[in-house]
């Protein structure tokens, strides 16, 4: 009995997929024990992978639940390819539909922020937009200009107070509880200097972020901001966006 | 004196930044830096102080599906930018039909496979332009097809790719150990081809009731590896060594001490 390597490959990836093969049986040497040594790695080893991209996820439901249901996120998606950093983008998705997380209705969220986080952290340190850039254009062309947010940023909304959980879910952190009743944040998450971070926006600093990030023009931002936030301080938030590091350039 | 290095990994990357300890060299994973990050820059700072070793654990060299071409596109580019002194990957594969299993999967050691390693090894060694040393895996099974042993199979890849070898003494240890076989029998290797030898510790674990050995790089090197280090370093003579550890990561000052212990030896 013997296979040509590709057919040996294949065999050997069905049964770390989980299924049996008589044809490995035959082929290999040892005791059936010795395939599955494998098959435990592949699993344990890509739940390791996912705690790391993960770690609040894993603090709020401890270590036990969450290699559950990473072992069972890997049976259905394993990676395409070899960086771990980049593996795991629907893995929030499947935490919001895993049933025995079900009563934990912000977990899926904060695995979004985690996974945001994570992003930001492998984005690239490029130059951000500087008030020496912004003093470079004619200040009654500016509104019509538009923005490029930094590499690596994303805005996440959430129904539960994400920020307050984060936190409390930090190792070392002062422990307490978290009232969901807190209600909803957005997020802001950026690439900083030596790490990654967020920082919490009003509902009218989300909405001109997000305008920004779609393409608007700063005046079209500034109005979609105004028509959720009657109070919006635009010179304001701008000033504290750009100490931020939320630009990368002037469209 | 030999050169003893150790694994650059995450949880000590500030301190080494920090305190820029005497060690030979550096080894990263080249997996781990190929996004760019905080660390990643760390790493660039720390190249300036340091000789480095890239180690790839992804580049599945004993694919019959062939080199993934955009994977090792973003390795060369790290291997540019980082121009390491040595640069490795494993005798193993980790890829098929698409997905990345994230294991060092065993080989056959067979003609057609010799054939593909040495034509993958080629297409890697083409894009880097520059030799790679090829680690010889811990196997925890062998293939009943199998025509030869690894040390030969080892030595052809070597003979006929122009790779280097790269001599892990706890995988000789451990593979020798799980599948019966001589650790002498690595005796054999071709001697000139060895650029570097790595040690780790093990977990000894039960496989339906036979202990078996498990390379987890999570505990100092054993005794036996020790003694197989003298013996193998006593054949083919001193070489850069690696101390890894990548699971249960200990204090630094450990780390730096076992690879200490090296110079004991070589």
């Amino acid at each position: 009995m013997s296979l040509s390597l590709r057919e040996l490959q294949a065999a050997v990836a069905a049964h770390l997929d989980g299924q049996a093969s008589a044809v490995l049986d035959e082929l290999v040497i040892g005791p059936a024990a010795r395939l599955r040594v494998h098959r435990h790695h592949v699993r344990d080893s890509l739940a390791t992978a996912l705690a790391a991209t993960f770690p609040t996820v894993q603090a709020l439901v401890g270590e036990d639940f969450f290699k559950g249901m990473a072992r069972a996120y890997v049976g259905g998606a394993l990676p395409t390819q070899p960086v771990l950093a980049e593996y795991g983008e629907s893995f929030a998705d499947f935490v919001g539909a895993y049933e025995p997380a079900r009563r934990l209705a912000y977990l899926t969220d904060t695995a979004r922020l985690d996974w945001a986080l994570n992003v930001a952290f492998h984005a690239a340190s490029t130059p951000r937009l500087s008030t020496a850039d912004l003093s470079a254009v004619e200040v009654e062309q500016l509104p019509g200009r538009g923005l490029f947010m930094a590499p690596g940023s994303a805005l996440i909304r959430s129904a539960y107070p994400i920020d307050r959980i984060w936190a409390a879910a930090q190792p070392g952190a002062a422990g307490g509880t978290v009232d969901l009743a807190e209600g909803a944040a957005c997020l802001l998450v950026l690439r900083r200097p030596d790490d990654a971070g967020f920082i919490r926006l009003s509902e009218g600093e989300a909405a001109f972020v997000s305008a920004l990030a779609s393409g608007a023009p700063l005046e079209g931002a500034a109005e979609a901001a105004f028509a959720v936030e009657p109070g919006f301080e635009l010179s304001a938030v701008f000033a504290r966006l750009l100490a931020v590091g939320a630009f990368a350039a002037l469209r | 004196m030999t050169a003893a290095g150790i694994g650059l990994r995450a949880p000590h990357l500030q301190q080494i930044a920090r305190e820029r300890p005497a060690t030979g060299f550096l080894e990263i994973h080249a997996e781990n830096h190929l996004a760019p990050s905080p660390a990643l820059e760390i790493v660039e700072r720390l190249r300036m102080d340091y000789a480095f070793s890239i180690h790839a654990v992804g580049l599945s060299l004993g694919s019959a599906d062939g080199i993934d071409e955009v994977h090792l596109d973003r390795v060369a580019a790290l291997v540019r930018r980082l121009q390491p002194q040595w640069l490795s990957d494993h005798l193993a594969w980790s890829t098929q039909g698409g997905r990345y299993f994230n294991d060092l999967l065993p080989m056959p050691y067979t003609e057609e496979a010799l054939d593909t390693v040495v034509r993958n090894i080629d297409r890697v060694q083409e894009a880097f332009g520059r030799p790679i040393s090829l680690e010889n895996p811990s196997c925890y099974l062998a293939f009943a097809h199998s025509t030869m042993s690894e040390p030969m199979f080892l030595a052809e890849v070597a003979r006929r790719s122009g790779c280097g070898l790269l001599l892990d003494v706890n995988n000789v240890h451990v593979t020798a150990h799980n599948l019966r076989l001589d650790p002498g029998e690595w005796l054999a290797l071709p001697g000139e081809a060895i650029t570097q030898y790595h040690l780790a510790g093990h977990a000894v674990n039960d496989a339906d009731g036979a202990p078996i050995l498990i390379d987890d790089h999570g505990s100092r090197v054993s005794d036996a590896v020790w003694k197989l280090y003298a013996r193998m370093v006593a054949r083919f003579g001193a070489r850069p060594t690696l101390v890894e550890w990548d699971t249960a990561l200990p204090d630094l000052s450990v780390l730096l001490a076992e690879a200490g212990r090296v110079a004991l030896v070589a």
